[in-house]
């Protein structure tokens, strides 16, 4: 069992709190990552787990032991970094085995450990390289292969692909992903990348501010966002949002009055809202779907994708991104009425910006 | 002609570009100053002096003759010396007797072998001295042994000492010869020295001293300079307040010329001012009366001048492991602790290697910095006392220029050469084969 609790875990440098007394337990054998924009707080998190960082408050535990006063090495986790940090003037063979032979572990377990992990990985053809004859990918695979040669309960990331090129990040994301459903190691992954977060966890931790928004699984956290910063940090491209007024409908500027189909609001009449949309729950074609509201607009941009199309209109009630079809046929200038998706829309709160 | 081939048409229009399209002659304009200069200033003094140490080149001398080699290491003979013979080692008492039976004590020469082999009988004793081809020689010898020498008694000891000079046993055309004569001749232990007699450098023996003198300072500086700068590059790395200034203190000592901090450090030295004899007068370490002359002292003057050597050269030191560390990424360092390794380990295994491609480049400028050093030794002391403590530039400079002998003074400073050459081809070597 190695899960990881973090009891009101608190991390002040100075006067600035950047982890807010935070509480997550992440499951044994779970994909956990943490994401955020930068300085969220979520890589003061993974170190303090990793006892890179001393905690200031709280209790941290791994496998219900308490280890926020033990060593880094004395605790059941291993850790791939950023810039992989591999040893320059070490062979890879010897990157893998430098920890385990610092261990004492016996001559044969290590190779044994090491043939295995470079089968799993594709490293046995680099293991005499040193890490200066390696492409980026390789390192970063070198850097994964030390980590999972520990056979630590506990495996950390800490934006492990933001060096990579776009290509090579989205194959890295599947093959790490399949790793864990190889491995039997819990990780914990930090990325500042949505498409990341969403993609690869079994449960995504939102955190802004020092502080956690929302734990939950990818579709979770898309389809019911707590506060209108997930709803703005998950998908892609982001949620458009519209400051408006509740009453019967919710009204936008403009003199657009959309009634939102959702009973309990009567309660809550008169509240300044905020109204979001994603961009595909925006139509072209009302296609006789219930509940969509038509909103004119003047298209601005026009983003072609392949196989999706990027708009960008102007509407009434503000700029506004939706995805259409590949080959809309439309281009700057045209007057659109689009379809605005009442079933699909969030609300939030304009004050304190929680979902109503 | 070439037979035509594929490119020869292009070439061929290559070489109808105008004369300023043309990329070659530009080429060779813009190294042509650097040609010019390495000529002048480099290739040609350096043929000059490689020329001058094969000529009996003096100042004022109106020709110069070619010599050969004579400058650098012609060997005629080896002459042995000897002194101090151990004539008895026994009891105390037994030891006085012979000493004080000097005045009736004989010389015996008797045949051995092809050999005659001569006794002294003192005291009812019978001590065999040397054995020599030639009769009348071991009886010279054995005779001045007895009668000339001055013979000391003291803890059962018997000693024959010259005062002025050794005793001559002979001339000897090659070594091996020479060192068998040794190990023959002398029947007794005594204190043995084979003297090198020729024209060149090698046999002054100023000049051996200096060699040694250079090796000593210059290896010597090397090893307290890492002893002291790693540890110091260590907690520099380290943060805390303060840590900008004192950087920027460390290196004072470098930045400063020799000539001016070399003053201050002759008024440290003074024989009489000694700011450090005061200190150690004051702690009572040692009296007024037997106050440190630390330039007088062959051994202090030498310590006085790595002493210096190490003051300026070790900030740069330190400053470049400092670098060294810095280029460490952080992460590595974070990624040996998760590892495993203590702050020990953590040294040797990961932050050591990882600086040492960079401390041998340091290295290298440090020991042709010190290698060449000229300044520190001749401000400091001049090569003295009496020569004690020249290294091969002073030396060369002293017999070179003061004392006029260019031939010579060239070859000595030509030593300096295949020595550095070794030194650096091997540091060169061990870095590439760290990039490898």
């Amino acid at each position: 069992m190695a899960n990881v609790v973090l009891d009101k875990v608190v991390k002040r440098f100075g006067d600035t709190e950047v982890v807010a007394g935070i509480e997550l337990t992440v499951r044994d054998r779970e994909f956990c990552i943490l994401v955020g924009p930068s300085g969220c707080g979520k890589t003061t998190t993974l170190r303090m787990i990793a006892g890179l960082e001393e905690v200031t408050a709280g209790d941290i535990r791994i496998g219900g032991e308490s280890v926020t006063y033990k060593a880094p090495r004395d605790r059941d986790i291993a850790m791939v970094f950023q810039s992989y940090a591999l040893y320059p003037h070490m062979t890879v063979r010897k990157n893998l085995s430098f920890a385990l032979e610092l261990r004492g572990l016996p001559k044969q377990e290590i190779a044994r450990r090491i043939d295995e992990v470079a089968n799993i990985i594709g490293l046995t053809p680099l293991l005499q390289r040193k890490p200066r004859q390696l492409s980026g990918g390789q390192r970063q695979r070198v850097a994964v292969g030390a980590a999972l040669c520990r056979q630590a309960g506990v495996l950390l990331f800490d934006e492990p692909l933001s060096n990579l090129d776009a290509k090579l990040r989205v194959h890295m994301r599947t093959e790490l992903k399949r790793l864990h459903q190889q491995v039997k190691s819990t990780m914990v992954y930090v990325t500042h990348d949505q498409v990341e977060a969403m993609t690869m966890g079994d449960r995504i931790v939102i955190m802004n501010g020092g502080r956690i928004i929302q734990v939950g699984t990818a579709m979770e956290v898309y389809d019911r966002p707590a506060t209108r910063f997930v709803a703005g940090f998950i998908g892609t491209p982001p949620m458009n949002f519209f400051d408006g007024e509740l009453r019967e409908a919710v009204m936008l500027p403009g003199g657009l009055e959309l009634p939102v189909p959702r009973p309990d609001l009567q309660a809550k009449a008169g509240r300044k809202v905020v109204l979001g949309l994603r961009p595909e729950h925006i139509y072209l074609h009302a296609n006789g779907r219930q509940n969509v509201s038509k909103v004119p607009a003047t298209i601005d941009v026009v983003e072609p994708l392949g196989h999706r199309t990027i708009l960008t209109a102007r509407s009434p009630a503000g700029l506004l991104q939706l995805e259409a079809e590949a080959m809309p046929g439309l281009k700057p200038g045209d007057n659109v009425d689009l379809f605005f998706d009442l079933e699909r829309a969030h609300l939030f709160d304009q004050a304190d910006e929680t979902a109503l | 002609m070439n037979a035509p081939t594929p490119g020869g048409k292009a070439a061929a229009l290559r070489t109808r570009l105008p004369f300023s399209e043309r990329e070659a002659p530009f080429g060779y304009a813009l190294v042509l100053p650097a040609i010019l200069y390495l000529t002048a200033f480099i290739a040609y003094p350096f043929a000059m002096s490689v020329w001058l140490s094969l000529t009996d080149a003096q100042a004022g001398a109106q020709k110069w003759n070619y010599v050969g080699m004579d400058n650098y290491s012609k060997i005629d003979n080896y002459d042995l010396v000897a002194n101090d013979f151990v004539l008895f080692d026994g009891k105390d008492e037994e030891a006085k007797a012979f000493a004080a039976a000097k005045k009736d004590g004989k010389v015996v020469t008797t045949p051995d072998g092809d050999r005659f082999k001569a006794s002294l009988q003192v005291a009812g004793h019978d001590v065999p001295l040397v054995a020599l081809k030639d009769e009348g020689d071991a009886t010279y010898v054995a005779t001045t042994i007895l009668q000339d020498l001055d013979w000391q008694a003291h803890g059962g000891k018997v000693v024959a000492h010259s005062a002025d000079s050794p005793l001559g046993f002979g001339n000897y055309g090659d070594r091996g010869e020479a060192k068998k004569a040794e190990k023959e001749s002398l029947l007794v232990k005594a204190k043995t020295q084979l003297k090198a007699n020729g024209t060149g450098v090698q046999q002054d023996p100023n000049f051996i001293l200096s060699v040694k003198n250079t090796l000593k300072y210059t290896f010597g500086t090397e090893i307290i300079k890492l002893f002291f700068g790693i540890p110091c590059a260590l907690l520099l790395h380290r943060k805390f307040r303060g840590r900008q200034l004192l950087r920027g203190l460390l290196v004072i000592p470098w930045v400063i010329p020799i000539a001016i901090s070399g003053q201050a450090w002759l008024w440290i030295l003074d024989s009489t001012y000694s700011v450090i004899n005061w200190w150690l007068v004051h702690a009572g370490v040692i009296t007024p009366q037997n106050i440190l002359n630390f330039r007088g002292n062959p051994d202090l003057a030498m310590l006085s001048l790595v002493v210096i050597n190490v003051w300026r050269g070790f900030p740069f030191t330190t400053v470049v492991i400092l670098a060294g560390l810095t280029s460490i990424p952080d992460e590595i360092l974070e990624r040996a602790r998760l590892d495993g390794t203590n702050a020990l380990q953590r040294f040797a295994y990961v932050m050591a290697p990882m600086v040492r491609p960079i401390l041998m480049v340091s290295l290298l400028f440090s020991v042709v910095f010190s290698f060449t050093d000229f300044n520190t030794i001749w401000i400091i002391t001049r090569g003295g006392p009496y020569d004690q403590t020249q290294m091969l530039a002073t030396y060369a400079y002293q017999v070179g220029v003061n004392a006029g002998y260019l031939g010579k003074g060239a070859a000595i400073s030509l030593f300096l050469f295949p020595i550095m050459a070794v030194t650096v081809f091997g540091m060169l070597q061990s870095l590439r084969r760290e990039n490898m």
